[in-house]
């Protein structure tokens, strides 16, 4: 799933800064390289001031493009002090940027595959770009979104969604919207119920979400026979390029191999961050 | 006239006296989408090991003031795989290529050193016996002056490359370091690797790292590097690759005054991926400004208030 692209270090302007939930913000940015090329699933790395402190890039999944355009979005989750500073930057600043980084979902050909994708928190950046995707190559009536969060005021993107065509569930764990439980649990029925209404078509699962929420989507496909599972995980990055070896989860060598010392540590920016659920090992 | 940028560090000549931080490029292709790889002086790649090396558990690296903490544990392919499949990339250019080599023993040292003697495309070895992430081997050579002799004599005699031996900043006195390893045959130094370090997380009460501790690099660590490189180049007579913290033109001339007369750029790519080129770039037009005509010029230079 690596792509073989030419990757650009750029100024982007700033054309839009909004809220979209609670300490949840979207920078709307300028860079036409980034816009055309990235696929869904990749990400770039923001330089998110011009000083040493905070000394490295932030790491941000292509949560939008309009290539007509030249832009792009990000979705993102104020945590701590690099998303702050993102967040105060005003509209007409600059920002400079590296991207796209790393592999992306592969949705395949076969035109009769139901996919399911499924967000947990911020993990909806990705999904909501691969929904887009998704529905422009297959149509919109073979995509279902499962969107979870903690509480109902957290669920990301479900307006954007709808606005797709596409079908969306919701869950909270609090139960104050949609499904009371992990989203996780609605995969589960979800993948039955599917199975049931069309049982002569593939089933595709995309996730991006927290870790244990991976670690659960992956259990759920192996017990449930799914054959096309891809992960998109998170890791510190130190360079977002493949050079400094930080960001790595243990995979498996090879295709599928069951040998326990058989297993490598593999660079998320660049041979993830989107993984086949099949090749990795879970500690 | 024109301006002249190159530099000779043993029998390696560079057109510029800019390279890599081994383990900050990789093996250099993963950067040749940012940079021309021809217009760095030389690449300095990732340090390769007798047999594949798995590396340590993650987390491996962490963001400090200024700086970052990392534990790579050197994961690497193993020297062969070296050869075969990264170095056939790098051969297409004209810029000089700088193998790292660690190792467990002297005579693993000598072995990867071997084999690169035979290989088309390398035109120098730097001895890493100075990484601070892996429990055996480099680090025990690295501080104390009967293992730099040790490792520095055998590799010496396993191959005729240029021998640039990569000092440790984890020392009381690092000149002693130094003088064992132009004893022993040393071509040239580079310095400084990384300083060792921790980072707690208060708040899960955890260390940060899972090998607990890792290098500290960048911007945070350039006084230091600078002190030794300065210290270094007092006590000895072999040319010196400078590094530590280097992300401008006038960061790497200041490396240069101490007494360096080449420079890497580490932790700096991680920042911005075109550092390499973009500090050579500096350096000349600093020299324009400066109306200095030979970089060598500024090699030791700086002066006393
Ligand atoms: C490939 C990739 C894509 C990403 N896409 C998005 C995205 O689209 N939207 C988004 O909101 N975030 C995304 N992230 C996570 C984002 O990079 C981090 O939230 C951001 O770097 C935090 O920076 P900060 O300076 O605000 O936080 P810091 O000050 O660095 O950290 C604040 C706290 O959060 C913890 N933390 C930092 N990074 C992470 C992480 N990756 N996972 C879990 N905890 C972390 C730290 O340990 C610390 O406790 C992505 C990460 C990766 C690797
Ligand atoms: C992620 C990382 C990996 C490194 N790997 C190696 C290595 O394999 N061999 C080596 O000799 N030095 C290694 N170093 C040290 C650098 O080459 C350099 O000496 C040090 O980082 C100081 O320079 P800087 O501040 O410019 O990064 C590594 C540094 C970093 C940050
Ligand atoms: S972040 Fe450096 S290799 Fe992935």
């Amino acid at each position: 799933m690596r792509d073989e692209i030419s990757r650009v270090v750029a100024d982007c302007e700033i054309i839009e800064q909004v809220e979209v939930a609670p300490h949840v913000f979207r920078s709307v940015l300028v860079e036409p390289t980034i816009a055309r090329t990235s696929k869904p699933g990749q990400f770039v790395n923001v330089r998110v001031c011009e000083c040493y402190d905070p000394l490295l890039r932030r790491p941000f999944s292509v949560h939008a493009v309009d290539p007509e355009k030249g832009t792009f979005s990000l979705l993102y989750d104020v945590i701590g002090r690099g998303t702050k500073l993102l967040m105060e930057m005003h509209v007409g600043e600059k920002v400079s940027v590296v991207g796209p980084l790393g592999s992306s979902f592969d949705v395949g050909e076969d035109p009769s595959a139901r996919h399911i994708l499924v967000a947990g928190g911020c993990g909806a950046a990705p999904i909501h770009f691969l929904s887009d995707w998704i529905c422009k190559k297959h149509g919109c009536d073979k995509v279902t979104v499962l969107v979870g969060a903690k509480t109902g005021t957290a669920l990301l993107c479900q307006a954007e969604f709808v606005a797709h065509g596409v079908e969306v569930k919701l869950a909270t764990e609090d139960g104050s919207f949609g499904f009371k439980g992990f989203v996780t649990e609605l995969l589960a029925s979800h993948i039955e119920e599917s199975k049931v209404k069309n049982p002569d078509s593939a089933i595709r699962i995309y996730a991006c979400g927290p870790m244990p929420m991976m670690r659960e989507v992956a259990r759920v496909c192996g017990e449930q026979g799914i054959k096309s599972c891809q992960l998109s995980l998170e890791r510190t990055m130190a360079c977002g390029i493949g050079v400094c070896m930080g960001c790595v989860t243990k995979a498996q060598d090879g295709c599928c191999s069951h040998h326990p010392d058989e297993w490598h540590y593999s660079r998320v920016c660049t041979d993830g961050p989107v993984y086949d659920a099949k090749e990795l090992i879970w500690e | 006239m024109g301006m002249n940028l190159s530099v000779e560090i043993g029998k390696i000549r560079m057109k510029n006296p800019v390279t890599t931080g081994s383990g900050t490029f990789g093996s250099g292709q993963e950067l040749s989408d940012f940079v021309d790889l021809n217009m760095v002086g030389a690449i300095t790649v990732k340090g390769v090991s007798l047999e594949p090396w798995k590396g340590n558990p993650y987390p491996r690296t962490v963001e400090t003031p200024a700086g970052m903490l990392n534990a790579i544990g050197l994961q690497n392919d193993g020297v062969d795989n070296f050869i075969s499949q990264k170095l056939p990339f790098l051969r297409q250019f004209d810029t000089p290529v700088i193998v790292n080599v660690v190792g467990q023993s002297v005579e693993e040292y000598a072995e990867v050193a071997r084999r690169l003697d035979k290989a088309e495309g390398v035109s120098g070895i730097e001895l890493n016996v100075s990484c601070p992430n892996v429990k055996q081997g480099c680090m025990v050579f690295g501080t104390s002056v009967e293992g730099i002799t040790e490792v520095v004599q055998a590799v010496r005699q396993a191959t005729s490359l240029t021998l640039i031996t990569k000092l440790s900043p984890n020392v009381t006195d690092i000149t002693a370091m130094a003088r064992a390893a132009v004893d022993a045959g040393t071509d040239a130094l580079s310095l400084i690797n990384t300083l060792l370090g921790t980072a707690i997380d208060p708040w899960t009460q955890t260390f940060r790292l899972a090998n607990i501790t890792g290098g500290l690099s960048g911007p945070a660590i350039k006084p230091v590097a600078l002190r030794m490189v300065w210290q270094v180049a007092q006590a000895v007579d072999v040319p010196i690759i400078g590094m530590g913290g280097i992300v401008t033109g006038t960061d790497a001339v200041e490396f240069l005054l101490a007494g360096a007369d080449a420079v890497a750029v580490g932790t700096g790519t991680f920042i911005n991926p075109k550092a390499a080129v973009d500090v050579a770039e500096g350096i000349a037009s600093y020299m324009e400004k400066m109306k200095i005509d030979d970089v060598r010029e500024l090699v030791g230079s700086v002066k006393t208030l």
